[in-house]
């Protein structure tokens, strides 16, 4: 009987606050639950396009609103996963041709969608230029990712600096988790190859980022 | 428990604020001289005098003028209505930014197709434009000189904005993007675009009190759908519907962050 008056008692107050206005902010959860459902209604997309808006564990990871801090935990995590993730040419060599890593740097298109078509190319670009600063006095360079000029003149191609670049194309998240580098192999928006290639112009002393 | 009060009084005390009407800046001094330049030669005037045509004319279906639409502060009152979308309307129990809510109008009033307005509703670049575009550029024109003011009071209101919040965060596809990677940080370009930085007061500003604008590079005017659109294309995602809850929220968070902001449009895009 009691409880009962109480549960009612409650319910009143609580229509109470609402007539008068006094709405609040929704919990974590049931605003993850609206906002993931606006996503899936607001794209047209086909069957084979869903995964693009669907998360990874990692995307969900890193993707804490404001200023919220990765735990250690967290961090830990994603860099497992990013080390899982890494996949190595069939060749095995991760040094491949600087000119076309060249050509693939400053080739910021591929893969977008535009009235339920997808960019029709052979292959994706690299994106690096979007964000990077690459040869020097290349005015046209972004600067949401350090500048890479001169890359390979400070660090030299040994088989250790060769090996730490190819996994930080493929999977920038084994170096710095969750950063704002995309994480360009893992998500299958490069090849292995095309990374190889990448490798060798920022690392090869006859690339125009050494230059 | 704390916390909850503490949003319960936050929710409170902006419904307060919520009855006061937008107010007429008092002073102009915070806008650049570069945007000053830009605005007193921008092409995007034109559209203006358009969006007020197409606003009085009877059209559509229906034949009806869209002078009957209530954009929130009641049937054909525009003055400081633009300055306080997106905000929660009875009339359709929903959340309307501007071009939703004109949608909303121009099939109920107007009986136009909603699928058809929609198909028309982005132009072709240099265009002579598209209906909607003018007109959201004309009703927002009628809050010139006025303070952005989404005030947060409806609960449908407070669930789109921490929506649109949590959205502005959320990264998926190949490029790992949210909006925040782009826009999280001061100073930052892809390649030589200048990427407003929405997490600080200043660029949610700059991104509430600008839109419509007249874009240079397109030679239309340009609404905020459209620079989402763009945004996700480059973001890997599929093709964004017109007016949908997503842009909703995130137009809600982002206008609401930059409250304050005196509205001036159109604004000039590169
Ligand atoms: C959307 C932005 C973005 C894109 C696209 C991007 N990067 Fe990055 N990159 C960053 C950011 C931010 C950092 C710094 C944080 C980190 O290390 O992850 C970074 C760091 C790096 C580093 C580490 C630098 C160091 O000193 O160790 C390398 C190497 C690199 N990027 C190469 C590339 C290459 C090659 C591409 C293209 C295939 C590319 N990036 C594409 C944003 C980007
Ligand atoms: C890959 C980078 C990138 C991502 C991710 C991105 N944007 Fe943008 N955004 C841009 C660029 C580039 C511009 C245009 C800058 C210019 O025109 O000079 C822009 C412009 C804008 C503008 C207009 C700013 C103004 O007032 O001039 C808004 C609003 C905006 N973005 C919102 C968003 C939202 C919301 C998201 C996420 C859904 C998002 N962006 C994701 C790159 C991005």
């Amino acid at each position: 009987m009691k409880k009962t008056n109480m549960l009612k008692w409650v319910a009143l107050a609580a229509a109470g606050a609402l007539a008068a206005g006094c709405a609040s902010y929704p919990d974590e959860a049931t605003t993850r639950q609206m906002a993931e459902k606006m996503v899936y209604d607001a794209f047209a997309y086909s069957p084979a396009h869903k995964g693009r808006l669907d998360q990874d564990r990692s995307q969900q990871i890193c993707s804490k609103v404001g200023d919220a801090k990765l735990t250690q935990a967290e961090a830990a995590e994603i860099v497992k996963l990013a080390r899982a993730s890494i996949q190595y040419p069939a060749s095995g060599k991760l040094y491949g041709d600087w000119k076309m890593g060249d050509r693939l740097a400053h080739d910021g298109a591929g893969d977008r969608i535009r009235n339920g078509k997808t960019e029709n190319r052979k292959e994706n670009g690299g994106l690096c230029q979007n964000c990077h600063a690459l040869a020097p006095g290349e005015i046209n360079v972004g600067n949401v990712g350090p500048s890479l000029t001169g890359y390979g003149k400070q660090r030299g191609n040994s088989e250790a600096v060769v090996k730490y670049t190819y996994e930080k194309i493929y999977n920038a998240w084994t170096y710095f988790p969750c950063s704002n580098m995309p994480r360009l192999g893992a998500t299958k928006h490069l090849t292995p190859e095309q990374i190889t290639h990448m490798v060798a112009y920022l690392l090869d002393p006859q690339s125009p980022i050494n230059k | 428990m704390v916390n909850v009060r503490g949003f319960r009084f936050t929710a409170c005390a902006s419904l307060c604020l919520a009855l006061a009407l937008p107010v007429p800046a008092m002073a102009q001094g915070d806008l650049s001289v570069g945007r000053k330049m830009l605005m007193e030669d921008n092409p995007g005037e034109l559209w203006v005098d358009q969006g007020k045509a197409l606003f009085h004319q009877k059209r559509g279906p229906k034949n009806a003028s869209l002078e009957q639409c209530d954009f929130g502060m009641g049937p054909g009152k525009l003055e400081g209505a633009a300055a306080r979308l997106p905000r929660y309307f009875a009339d359709t129990d929903r959340v309307e930014d501007l071009e939703t809510r004109l949608l909303t109008c121009m099939t109920r009033l107007q009986g136009f197709d909603r699928d058809q307005l929609i198909k028309q509703a982005i132009s072709a670049p240099a265009s002579k434009g598209s209906d909607i575009e003018a007109l959201a550029l004309y009703i927002t024109s009628r809050s010139n000189g006025m303070k952005v003011n989404v005030s947060l009071s409806h609960q449908k209101e407070y669930d789109m904005y921490k929506a649109g919040e949590y959205l502005f965060f959320r990264r998926s596809g190949q490029t790992d993007f949210g909006c925040v990677q782009c826009h999280g940080e001061p100073d930052k370009r892809i390649r030589l675009q200048d990427l407003i930085h929405m997490t600080s007061k200043a660029g949610a500003q700059e991104v509430s009190s600008t839109w419509p604008a007249y874009r240079g590079s397109h030679f239309v005017v340009r609404t905020m759908q459209w620079r989402l659109n763009d945004c996700v294309w480059q973001m890997r995602l599929p093709d964004l519907k017109y007016a949908t809850d997503y842009s909703i929220a995130l137009t809600t968070y982002l206008n609401r962050q930059g409250n304050d902001a005196v509205i001036q449009v159109p604004g000039f895009k590169r």
